[in-house]
């Protein structure tokens, strides 16, 4: 075992919701985020604690305990899962207070079995997911946007808002596709009884009207994040606001900037000043969704559509037996009636990589190809009619004049007049 | 540069040229080109250099006007005396075409000259002093197109010429100056 344990700093005292206590030892596990450590607990194999960093502030240690102790005591109700996924994880959520000395220092939480989970952002690239042995299709990735958006919503029932919204919080369980949500700590409440502010954002997924300024609607950041993760999970990794610029006006070359001026290529209403990126597949969405995603990316606050808009939208394509996805001529997942947006992505991408390939070949090509046309023509052996006519042709040409008979001081002397007369013309047209 | 230096340096060059001047009949339609050209590089040289506070105001408005309608009625005129075709030495006559495409390409000539002054006027008066400016630029480029033609059928074969002769009297200079080692 090793000698950290032992170290009387690990020996720490769990307290439940109802006041139970219980001494744990903690074993690090090497893990470190911005605020804390994680560690395993020696006598619950189902939890690990996070740890406050020993440079935490007593004031915000303080602030911490508060928001633990109500979250602790308030657990928000999650979607039912089956029974035989009792063990997954849906939100770290604390679940008891962690104390030194009677001091408080982090929290306990359920542990997410990383073996069976990959971080969101793997499915932001399809040969990552691949990779990390998860088949992204569109029923299992639609599935996983349904299951993300169900928690949200059951969040927001509870007045509980994560703002700092993004892939690299969020796990995906890899064959029961729900998804477990991180850094619950960091999460703002604001219910009757118990307030707590979420300073920490992340400009790619922060909506236009809170850049520069502080998150004032925290679900409404929410909703716009929401809708940004799920268009990123169907759309290949492409985030709504990456495109290209169609004029001469200035575009922004960070994700942020374009945000904040609204340059969303992917509506229905094509954008006047900015063009979508060719490998998009999003004109393969139903129409129910475009207009979540219209709405979401090119109106502000409460009026994007909320988790639960998201959540009664996705449930018919993320139900098996609804029969709103059904395989197209290859076998990928599609949705009915739309053509398929993997069969459209892989004409796009290896479309372009034919035709560059093809390109490349007939530009090496062409020195040989050359050559061999103009020995036919010599030889006259063309095999082509057309050719054959064309190397035959006789063209008119404009014949040079004879060279006048004069000396070369004589050239010289006249094209000095020459020049004097196209500088007398420069200065009459300047 | 002073006024005098910059005379020196048009003038010098003109009397070489009037030193290794062809002693052939020029055309009737070269003289007019040179008489008008003289007249022209002479106003450019007096108000150019010389006269203070320069040319008369608000003539920067008619000059490429009266340049373009000058070449315009030399072209329009010169051929209906019988006096040839004045783009035969505007343009050069290194290419071997017939009087008739010479006539047609005289027209062209005059006509595009007609309408830049006309254009020029126009634009002058109308659009903002930076297109004006644009639209002077844009006529100077149309100069670059017949210096190009000049360039290459007649300038780089008189560049041979001189090549040749240099080459040979430094071949020659090094045979006698080898000679008296």
């Amino acid at each position: 075992m090793p000698s950290v344990e032992r170290k009387p700093e690990n020996i720490v005292r769990l307290i439940w919701p109802g006041g139970r206590s219980e001494q744990v030892t903690l074993d690090a596990t090497g893990k470190s985020g911005g605020a804390g450590e994680i560690f395993s607990i020696n006598s619950k194999p189902g939890f690990v604690a996070k740890i406050y960093h020993a440079t935490t502030s007593q004031a915000h240690l303080a602030s911490y305990w508060s928001k633990i102790q109500w979250m602790v005591d308030n657990k928000p109700a999650l979607p039912q899962v089956p029974a035989e996924y009792q063990d997954i994880v849906q939100l770290a959520w604390p679940e008891a207070l962690i104390l030194r000395q009677s001091r408080f220092v982090g929290f306990a939480m359920q542990k997410i079995a990383f073996d069976r989970t990959l971080e969101l952002d793997y499915l932001l690239n399809r040969r990552q997911a691949a990779d990390e042995g998860f088949d992204a299709d569109y029923g299992r990735l639609v599935t996983v946007s349904f299951n993300l958006a169900s928690i949200i919503n059951c969040l927001h029932d509870k007045r509980i808002a994560i703002v700092d919204l993004k892939p690299m919080n969020v796990k995906v369980y890899k064959a029961e596709l729900y998804v477990s949500i991180l850094d619950c700590d960091g999460f703002h409440i604001a219910t009757d009884e118990f307030r707590s502010d979420a300073p920490q954002v992340t400009p790619e997924y922060l909506a236009p009207e809170f850049h520069d300024k502080a998150v004032a609607h925290p679900e409404a950041q929410d909703r716009f994040a929401l809708a940004t993760i799920i268009f990123r999970l169907l759309n290949y990794g492409i985030h709504p606001f990456t495109g290209v610029g169609s004029d001469h006006r200035h575009y922004p070359p960070e994700l942020a900037g374009r945000i904040k001026q609204g340059l969303y290529p992917y509506g229905k209403v094509a954008h006047k000043s900015v063009r979508k990126v060719p490998a998009s597949v999003h004109e393969t969405f139903p129409d129910s969704l475009r207009d979540l995603f219209d709405r979401a990316f090119a109106s502000s606050g409460y009026s994007r559509p909320s988790a639960h808009e998201w959540v009664g939208a996705l449930a018919i394509y993320a139900s098996k037996h609804s029969g709103q996805m059904s395989p197209c001529s290859k076998g990928h997942l599609q949705f009915s009636g739309r053509p398929c947006p993997s069969c459209m992505r892989d004409e796009l991408i290896h479309g372009a990589e034919v035709r560059r390939r093809s390109f490349l070949a007939q530009v090496q090509t062409a020195p040989a190809r050359t050559l061999k046309y103009v020995k036919q023509t010599l030889r006259q052996t063309h095999s082509s009619p057309f050719q054959a006519a064309l190397a035959q042709a006789q063209f008119t040409l404009v014949q040079l004049a004879p060279p006048a008979p004069i000396s070369t001081r004589n050239a010289i002397a006249l094209e000095i007049l020459w020049i004097s007369g196209l500088l007398i013309t420069y200065w009459w047209t300047r | 540069m002073s006024p005098v230096t910059a005379t020196a340096l048009w003038v010098l060059p003109l009397l070489i040229a009037w030193l290794w001047r062809p002693r052939q009949a020029a055309s009737p339609s070269a003289w007019i080109l040179l008489i008008t050209f003289g007249a022209l590089g002479a106003w450019a040289l007096w108000f150019g250099l010389y006269a203070h506070p320069g040319e008369p105001a608000g003539f920067a408005f008619w000059k490429p006007t009266v340049l373009y309608w000058t070449l315009a009625a030399i072209m329009t005129l010169v051929p209906l005396l019988g006096w040839g075709y004045p783009v035969k030495i505007i343009l050069g006559a290194y290419f071997a075409l017939s009087n008739r495409e010479w006539r047609w390409l005289n027209r062209g000539f005059a006509t595009v000259y007609t309408i830049l002054g006309g254009v020029n006027l126009l634009v002058a008066s109308k659009a903002s002093y930076k297109d004006w400016d644009g639209f002077k630029f844009s006529c100077m480029m149309n100069l670059l197109i017949i210096v190009l033609f000049r360039l290459n059928f007649v300038w780089l074969p008189i560049l041979a010429d001189v090549s040749i002769y240099l080459y040979r009297r430094a071949t020659a200079a090094y045979r006698y100056l080898s000679s008296l080692f």
